[in-house]
């Protein structure tokens, strides 16, 4: 693990960058614990101040401290989406390797429910959802529901791996010796998709992350609890573009785009990483 | 090289392309082939049309309504204004003069003025009105057949110009469904709709207008409509006042609130609806032309509605008033008013408007009683009025805003209202545990030990101010240790406010006339007749939920007497007295409005200075500024 | 041919169900909503004049009866197929009685026209770049771009636009921020009207393009880079065969397929991406219509919405598994 990690820190700029910037926004999150601010409360500083030594992001319309704030928000953020990531990780994988492995009826079955979660229009469906859900729409249930609707492209990835892995001699061996359907699969299949699922999750993080700024700047999320997305959602309230508070919408834009170019980058070095062509290129072994 | 001359060539031809379609961009906002100074261009509230070529208003799903059809197309017989009014708060329009009702108030007789003609060239007549309302008794479903079906026995037109309604039962205010504040039942074309086999499923496209302007052109998708001046206009009921100066008039949906501010600074939006404070103190700083209601703070236009904290008092934990009033005294108003309107706010401790003329009927008058009003909190008695309230929000303001505050006291009632209740966490904790709440920790249970829980709804992006103003009571409370959070209703708002599906909603129920002192606008609406049980939808506009003994008496009695009658301002003293001892809603401010009008092109749109119709542009009353603005040049 | 049959209509059968599941989900959600329609349409038509409270209740009656709401539910899930088999959603019940399907109908160019263009022009520049990148790996230009259109790839759409409309139509305001089209233009077939929807249409499509772009750029150069390592890439250019030939007739050929099947799931979801593009610009379309039904609880017309966007996709994938076998024989069939 660590050898692996040397090499990629040491061949793989992308890697370095996506660490990098990962990395700021992995701190700022976790400043929000030494925040001496509470995140809800509103007019606890002076409104409208631009960025200057005493707030270092500005303070926003709303009395608040936007550098805090943000601390706040990007942690939520981010808990949302390795919540949505782990969540649907565990769904696409336990769909992918058993209808991978077990072929047959039970493959035709689950991949027509996974079709249909891909033909149904995401958004539609989570606007809906919140106007049925109402109050009890937190943020841990938005997290089920996306990683629930978001599963889908990645069970059919997995599943094509699983299908090559079930004619492998060792998956005959296994099964030979006796071992059970989900023993195979946690034992013998999951390590051969592991590096897959180490960077769909990645991409599948900035998907689910996304969605959740978009839902929560339209007003569809709760919006007590400070995000990434509820800040736009005020800043929008109280018309900070005309009003000349840039730094209001600037800060918390920039911030959550340095967090989706790191975690691309990442998911692609760890493409590369996986595919070994691009190793060996990488290397400089391969001459144009 | 061959290819990097490529990529060059293709780089030139998108630039290329690009700067050709952006070029005469300034002219894109407006609409082609109509002079600019002939045009006046308003925005209209209800955004994008989804139903555009339909202009059937009286069908009950009319889709729009403020797109220009009812302030350019439709008339009725009368008009009364929230302000001071053209001519006086009351105009007659249609009707030659005020209803004339007989002894009790079962018949209803009105004059109609002749001269006035549709705009296809047929003449109105008194069996336009009674066709109207048969139309509606006849055909359920319609937007005002259920009102006009309880109410109206036989309506009847003896000649031309007299109509006489029979009506079920006494009613002192029947003409006010004639009567337009915001819109009222207006006049159809019988020669049109008496051809229409169901009036439910006529379009009315394109409609005849009974007021001065005709429909020119409108976007099939809904974004804009344009209006042309009749040339007839001399035979419509608004020629009293003059030719309307605009010949054309463009109602568009210029997006949220950002955009119409970008619109109104490139001159292609003159009448704002409204906006956020921040993008009207943005339009006061950097586009000298736009004006506002108000010279300097607070801007906007005072509606005659009243913005409140209104409690589902059907909920066990809100039936003690001592609960209500420990809420009521845990609200810094001065945090609210800042939170909301930054301040620019006229706030009101009664839950009457501090608008028009309320303010001299009754906010003024009744300053010595909340002064001298006392609750007891088992403890002790506190008089919890603070007569400086509004003083202290312009006084603080001052600093930030120099001499746009003003400082003459009458000056400041008249911007920033009154007085207001003093925040008394003490009293307040002495009220809860009086009715059998307790703190345990930093957190305050119910009676029966659960945690005190309110859910604050509010409606979101579709009314910035009350979203705000309610989140910050929500942390008002919060931080005195109960569990309040915001909740956003959005689109659900109507469902859940006529469910009773809250614990406290920032809406307003309680809504008037505004030029008038008469309240039954809003106050009949309230007899305990017609409060639904838990669980059951409630019709307009008691969102409270409340009914008490006291209150239907006055508002039996208002049924009783007429209109102008003084005795109505006596009245309306006891439901405030009533009120503020009851507090089954905290009245929080008037809904200020931020329409401001830019002055390149036109000039003399109604201000607090010359207050002469309600500029808010989709109120049907907004018609009178057509008749009263100047071209600049 | 007899193999392929099979294949044919067993990909049929499961489209089917894939569409039955997918309006029936969209159905029960729908329905779910707390957004009674006639309340909504009641409390929209009281809001402002004055209405005696004891009329309301009649009121309700008639719309219930008006809206065809009175049956039990079972007719009504029995009534919405019988309409959705001939493509009829019934009237719309936040515009009553105006039919969803006309009110779908008036909407649907506007997006089609956005989207569908927008997803062409990145799917046909994304694609030449990211096979022109895949190719000539040493060329600058092309890198500076893969950096560029993979720091705007994921960005989340909603972001990139708003900066746009601030960009465009703030700062340095040369581009119509909200509309289709310029006002009292007339509609039609002329230069001045397709001019305006032009102009109107480059912001919404240049935050597309943005956003869009780089997937198929990475895409593409990842294909290709991995094809021309293949033999028979290698023999073509021992052979001497002109790199430009080599690119079009041995490399592309290849690697577009997987992009055809991923621009036929794009044009798929146009009905379902439309909704921010429509709200941030302004645009007429799809989108808006979905989130008005949505706000006035009107299920027919939010159905309709779904289900046009249901089939949207599931034709698009359906229409590309069938002609993948013939266009790709490496794939088998079975």
């Amino acid at each position: 693990m660590f050898v692996v990690l040397r090499d990629l820190l040491r061949y793989n700029g992308e890697f370095l960058a996506g660490i990098l910037l990962t990395g700021i926004v992995v701190v700022m999150a976790l400043l929000s614990f030494f925040s001496p601010y509470p995140p809800m409360d509103q007019f606890v500083a002076p409104m409208d101040v631009p960025p200057s030594a005493a707030h270092w992001f500005g303070t926003t319309s709303r009395g608040q401290d936007l550098f805090w704030l943000l601390t706040y928000s990007i942690r939520n953020t981010l808990a949302f989406g390795l919540l949505v990531a782990i969540l649907s990780r565990i769904l696409s994988l336990s769909i992918g390797l058993l209808a991978g492995y077990r072929g047959g009826w039970v493959d035709r079955v689950l991949m027509s429910i996974n079709d249909t979660f891909i033909v149904i229009p995401l958004f539609p469906i989570l606007v809906l959802f919140y106007f049925v859900m109402r109050d009890n729409m937190s943020w841990v249930m938005l997290a089920v529901l996306t990683a629930s609707l978001g599963w889908s492209y990645d069970a059919r990835l997995i599943r094509s791996v699983a299908l090559s892995l079930r004619h492998r001699e060792f998956t005959q061996t296994a099964v030979f010796s006796g071992m059970r359907t989900h023993e195979i699969l946690s034992k013998e299949h999951l390590p051969f998709v592991l590096p897959i699922v180490f960077s769909t999750s990645l991409n599948n993080m900035n998907w689910s992350i996304g969605l959740e700024v978009t839902l929560a700047v339209l007003g569809f999320t709760d919006i007590n609890r400070p995000s990434v997305g509820g800040m736009i959602y005020w800043a929008n309230q109280h018309s900070a573009v005309v009003a000349g508070i840039w730094w209001w919408i600037a800060f918390p834009v920039g911030l959550v785009v340095m967090l989706f170019i790191g975690l691309y980058l990442l998911a692609v070095s760890m493409n590369e990483y996986i595919d070994p062509r691009s190793r060996l290129e990488r290397g400089g072994g391969r001459k144009e | 090289m061959k290819s990097a001359a490529r990529w060059l060539a293709a780089g030139v031809l998108a630039g290329s392309t690009f700067w050709g379609l952006t070029q005469p961009a300034e002219a894109q906002g407006i609409p082609r082939d109509i002079p600019r100074k002939e045009l006046l261009i308003l925005e209209n509230p209800e955004g994008t049309v989804k139903n555009a070529a339909w202009f059937n208003i009286w069908a009950i799903n009319a889709n729009s309504q403020s797109n220009g059809l009812q302030q350019a197309a439709l008339d009725t017989l009368w008009y009364i204004d929230p302000d001071s009014g053209i001519d006086g708060v009351w105009d007659n329009s249609l009707a030659a003069a005020k209803p004339i009702y007989n002894a009790n108030f079962t018949e209803m007789r009105v004059k109609l003025r002749r001269g006035i003609f549709w705009s296809d060239g047929v003449e109105f007549t008194s069996a336009d009105v009674k066709f109207t309302v048969d139309m509606m008794v006849k055909t359920p479903g319609m937007r005002w057949s259920a009102v006009l079906a309880n109410a109206v026995e036989t309506v009847e037109a003896p000649d031309a110009e007299t109509v006489i309604f029979k009506l079920k039962r006494p009613n002192s205010r029947f003409h006010s469904l004639f009567t337009v504040r915001w819109n009222a039942v207006w006049i159809a074309p019988k020669h049109v709709f008496e051809k229409v086999e169901d009036p439910n499923k006529f379009a009315f496209d394109k409609p005849i207008s009974l007021s001065s302007y005709v429909l020119h052109s409108h976007d099939p998708d809904g974004k804009w409509y344009i209006w042309q001046r009749r040339e007839d206009w001399q035979r419509t009921s608004l020629a009293r006042f003059g030719q309307p100066a605009p010949r054309y008039l463009a109602y568009v949906d210029p997006g949220p609130p950002d955009k119409r501010v970008i619109a109104q600074m490139n001159k292609e939006l003159d009448v704002v609806h409204d906006i956020a404070p921040e993008g009207m103190f943005t339009l006061a700083r950097q586009n000298p032309t736009s004006k506002a209601w108000f010279k300097g703070f607070p801007f906007g236009h005072p509606d005659p509605t009243l913005p409140a904290a209104i409690f589902n008092t059907q909920l066990d934990m809100f039936k003690n008033k001592d609960v209500r009033w420990a809420l009521a005294l845990l609200i810094d108003i001065k945090a609210v008013s800042m939170a909301s309107y930054r301040g620019a706010a006229t706030i009101s401790p009664i839950a009457v408007p501090p608008t028009g003329r309320h303010p001299e009927f009754y906010h003024g008058p009744m300053q010595d009683w909340l002064a001298e009003f006392e609750i007891d909190t088992g403890k002790r008695k506190i008089k919890p009025y603070d007569r400086t309230m509004a003083r202290q929000i312009a006084d603080s303001l001052r600093p930030s805003m120099g001499n746009q505050i003003p400082s003459d006291p009458a000056d400041v009632a008249k911007a920033f209202g009154t007085g207001w209740w003093k925040p008394d966490p003490q009293a307040a904790t002495e009220l809860l545990e009086r009715a059998g709440f307790r703190k345990q920790g930093n957190q305050w249970l119910k009676p029966d030990g659960t945690p005190f829980v309110i859910r604050v709804v509010v409606e979101g992006d579709a009314r910035p101010i009350m979203t705000r103003a309610g989140s910050m009571i929500a942390q008002n409370w919060r931080q005195f240790g109960i569990d309040a959070r915001v909740d956003v209703a959005a689109g659900t708002l109507l469902t859940r406010r006529a469910a009773g599906d809250f614990d406290v909603i920032l809406s307003w129920s309680v809504e008037t006339w505004g030029g008038h002192q008469d309240l039954s606008f809003f106050m009949d609406s309230w007899h305990s007749a017609f409060v639904a049980p838990p669980g059951q939808s409630q019709p307009l506009r008691n969102w409270q939920r409340w009914s008490h003994p006291d209150l239907d008496k006055i508002i039996e009695q208002i049924r009783t007497i007429d209109f102008d009658d003084p005795k109505g301002i006596e009245l309306g003293k006891e439901f405030i007295k009533l009120t503020t001892r009851e507090m089954p809603l905290i009245p929080l401010m008037a809904y200020n409005v931020f329409t401001v009008a830019d002055e390149t092109y036109w000039t003399g749109f109604p201000s607090a200075d010359n207050p002469y119709a309600n500029p808010v542009t989709n109120w049907g009353n907004s018609r009178y500024m057509f008749v009263k603005i100047k071209p600049k040049q | 041919m007899r193999v392929y049959a099979r294949y044919a209509a067993g990909r049929f059968l499961q489209f089917l169900l894939v569409v039955f599941i997918g309006i029936n989900l969209a159905y029960v959600i729908t329905h779910a909503t707390p957004i009674d329609p006639v309340e909504h349409t009641v409390s929209v038509a009281t809001a402002f004049g004055q209405t005696a409270p004891d009329a309301i209740e009649s009121m309700r009656q008639s719309l219930r009866e008006l809206y065809g709401l009175t049956g039990s539910p079972i007719e009504q899930y029995v009534n919405f197929w019988r309409r959705v088999i001939v493509a009829d959603f019934g009237p719309s019940l936040s515009a009553f009685p105006t039919p969803v399907s006309s009110l779908i109908g008036r909407a649907t160019p506007w997006t089609v026209g956005l989207l569908g263009v927008a997803t062409l022009i990145t799917w046909v520049i994304g694609n030449s770049l990211g096979g022109l990148a895949g190719y000539y790996r040493r060329s600058r230009t092309l890198k500076a771009f893969g950096i560029l259109a993979m720091a705007l790839h994921p960005m989340p759409y909603y972001i990139a636009a708003i900066v746009l409309l601030i960009v465009f139509g703030f700062v340095w305001p040369i581009l119509p921020i909200s509309g289709g089209s310029q006002m009292n233009v007339p509609r039609g077939w002329s230069a001045d009207y397709m001019l305006s929807v032009a102009r109107h249409s480059v912001l919404p499509m240049l935050s597309l393009i943005l956003v869009g772009l780089g997937g198929w750029f990475v895409g593409m150069r990842s294909l290709v880079s991995n094809i021309v390592t293949e033999d028979y890439v290698t023999y073509a250019e021992l052979a001497g065969v002109n790199k430009t030939r080599i690119l079009t007739t041995y490399v592309m050929r290849n690697a577009i397929v997987p992009q055809v099947t991923g621009l036929a799931i794009s044009l798929g979801h146009i009905f379902s991406g439309a909704l921010i593009t429509e709200r941030v610009f302004g645009y007429p379309g799809i989108g808006s219509l979905l989130v008005d039904g949505v706000h006035a609880g009107d299920y027919s017309l939010v159905l309709g919405v779904t289900t046009i966007s249901i089939l949207g996709v599931s034709i698009a994938v359906l229409v590309i598994d069938l002609i993948y076998p013939l266009l790709d024989p490496r794939v088998t069939v079975g």
